[in-house]
């Protein structure tokens, strides 16, 4: 279980970027994190990863394990002379993860078993954000934080990507908190929405967030086609 | 040539520093840190100075004093994220100010030049144990750390979050460099140090591999590097710093030429066929 009470963030003297947060995440949820840029969502990540501390308030994480799967694919070297079973290898190896199968059956679960020696930097960005899902359930978390999944990521990618998320959090029972910047698939997948706009967060249910929360408070009529 | 005991001396230790050379430039280039190896090869000259003076064997200072700035180095590179290159060019301004007092006061009453161009004549038996001491004990750590290191440059934040101490891994790490840059002053000296440490893996990379075949690459480059590189010293009579640096950048642009007539070449023998 998460549970995050009061919680508020500045950068030193700076205002806060995150103010007075509450919520609560029961285990085997799937929590998506809306929001503008700037609205705060990274920084409640890296405060929930234990990368930053909370100014006030506090985070209670009983997860046993967690696992991030960050944005990377932009920020890529793509030149890095590392292949897809190496990353998979540094990974147990340094972890001290058992199992001598186990780099096998992560590139089972994702599909990309013949994909083991390329080089990281040949992988499309939908490949490259598989194999780092598949790494970060190698230690067998309970919880998966994800950060924009599906950026830069074509369509056939992005179904791929969230089917694997569900079934992670629907058949694995993984706790799942994904910041999101596509509206659709977060409304599709989520047991929770968790909207946020210049540090202030709102739970929503995902049935009525366009009703309740979207078109009352933008008052953008657009949002019904979705 | 390998009558002489200092030869064999030198092209043992020159083994050495063909494995541990690359071993460590290949993190360094990769995390792109590659000037730190210049950085931390003045500041061996610092060391040396000391050692001489203080008539410590100048390999251990030069060991003691590379560590202490490793450490600086890092703990300052944690403190000033945005302005890691600054911090190497306030720590070589420190170490280089620091060895040229000491030697044009007249403080060190020997001669430097040596380890500032390498030489083998120079070669004890001492050195050799203490080269050979530091070089196992530093292979053994990075051995024990190499899967870790190897996450670590390729996605710091997912290693910091997985639970690896990257902070300790990285003050290893600096005191590693510092090893390594100690035990190859003697032979390659301290002006081309840092380019020992990058122009192999720099090498090594342009073959497109993945980490472990790079590394491979990196250690036989920089083998072929070192070892033709004191031969032709010897025949020539050149300090062979500067004819190693002269070989590692040669076999650079050679595999650079290989690989771009591989890469033309590749497709028209392909519509030949």
């Amino acid at each position: 279980m998460l549970q995050i009470k009061n919680l508020s963030f500045s950068y030193g003297n700076t205002p806060y970027i995150l103010n007075n947060l509450n919520f609560e995440l029961s285990d085997g949820k799937y929590i998506s994190i809306l929001g503008e840029n700037g609205s705060g969502k990274s920084t409640l990540i890296k405060l929930i990863l234990g990368l930053l501390t909370p100014t006030k308030g506090t985070i209670q994480n009983t997860f046993q394990q967690t696992a991030y799967v960050s944005q990377r694919f932009e920020s890529l070297n793509k030149q890095f002379p590392i292949t897809v079973k190496e990353v998979l290898t540094c990974y147990q190896k340094a972890r001290h993860l058992p199992g001598s199968n186990l780099i096998a059956e992560s590139l089972a679960l994702v599909n990309m078993q013949e994909y083991a020696d390329a080089l990281i930097g040949t992988l499309s960005g939908g490949q490259f954000q598989k194999i780092f899902i598949a790494r970060a359930v190698m230690g067998n978390p309970d919880l998966l934080v994800l950060d924009e999944p599906s950026n830069g990521i074509d369509i056939k990618s992005q179904n791929e990507i969230y089917q694997l998320i569900r079934s992670l959090n629907r058949e694995k029972h993984i706790t799942v908190i994904c910041v999101e910047h596509n509206l659709k698939a977060a409304i599709r997948n989520s047991h929770l929405l968790y909207h946020m706009s210049n540090g202030i967060g709102h739970m929503c249910n995902p049935k009525n967030y366009i009703k309740e929360y979207l078109m009352e408070n933008t008052g953008v009529e657009e949002y019904v086609s979705i | 040539m390998f009558q002489y005991n200092f030869m064999q001396n030198a092209f043992m230790i020159a083994i050495l520093i063909s494995i541990l050379c690359p071993l460590i430039g290949m993190f360094l280039v990769l995390k792109r840190y590659s000037m730190m190896g210049d950085t931390l090869a003045h500041a061996s000259l610092a060391g040396v100075a000391v050692g001489l003076m203080s008539h410590v064997n100048p390999i251990l200072g030069a060991f003691l004093l590379t560590s202490f700035f490793g450490v600086v180095i890092e703990r300052l590179r944690r403190h000033f994220k945005n302005y890691a290159e600054l911090i190497l060019v306030v720590i070589l301004s420190l170490s280089v100010g620091i060895a040229i007092t000491l030697i044009s006061s007249g403080a060190v009453h020997a001669n430097v030049d040596s380890f500032l161009f390498g030489s083998i004549l120079t070669v004890t038996s001492q050195d050799f144990y203490l080269v050979s001491a530091l070089s196992l004990i530093s292979l053994f750590i990075i051995s024990q750390l190499y899967h870790s290191l190897m996450f670590m440059i390729f996605d710091e934040e997912g290693a910091l979050i997985a639970g690896i101490n990257v902070k300790w891994i990285n003050y290893v790490f600096s005191i590693l460099v510092a090893a390594t840059i100690s035990i190859s002053i003697q032979i390659v000296g301290i002006l081309v140090i840092s380019s020992l440490i990058a122009l192999p893996i720099a090498t090594a990379l342009q073959l497109q591999r993945g980490f472990k075949p790079t590394l491979l690459y990196g250690i036989l480059f920089s083998f072929i590097d070192i070892v033709s590189g004191i031969f032709l010293s010897y025949w020539i009579n050149a300090a062979p710093g500067g004819v190693i640096a002269l070989v590692s950048v040669f076999l650079l642009l050679g595999v650079l030429t290989f690989q771009k007539i591989v890469c033309h070449a590749g497709p028209i023998l392909k519509l030949a066929k």
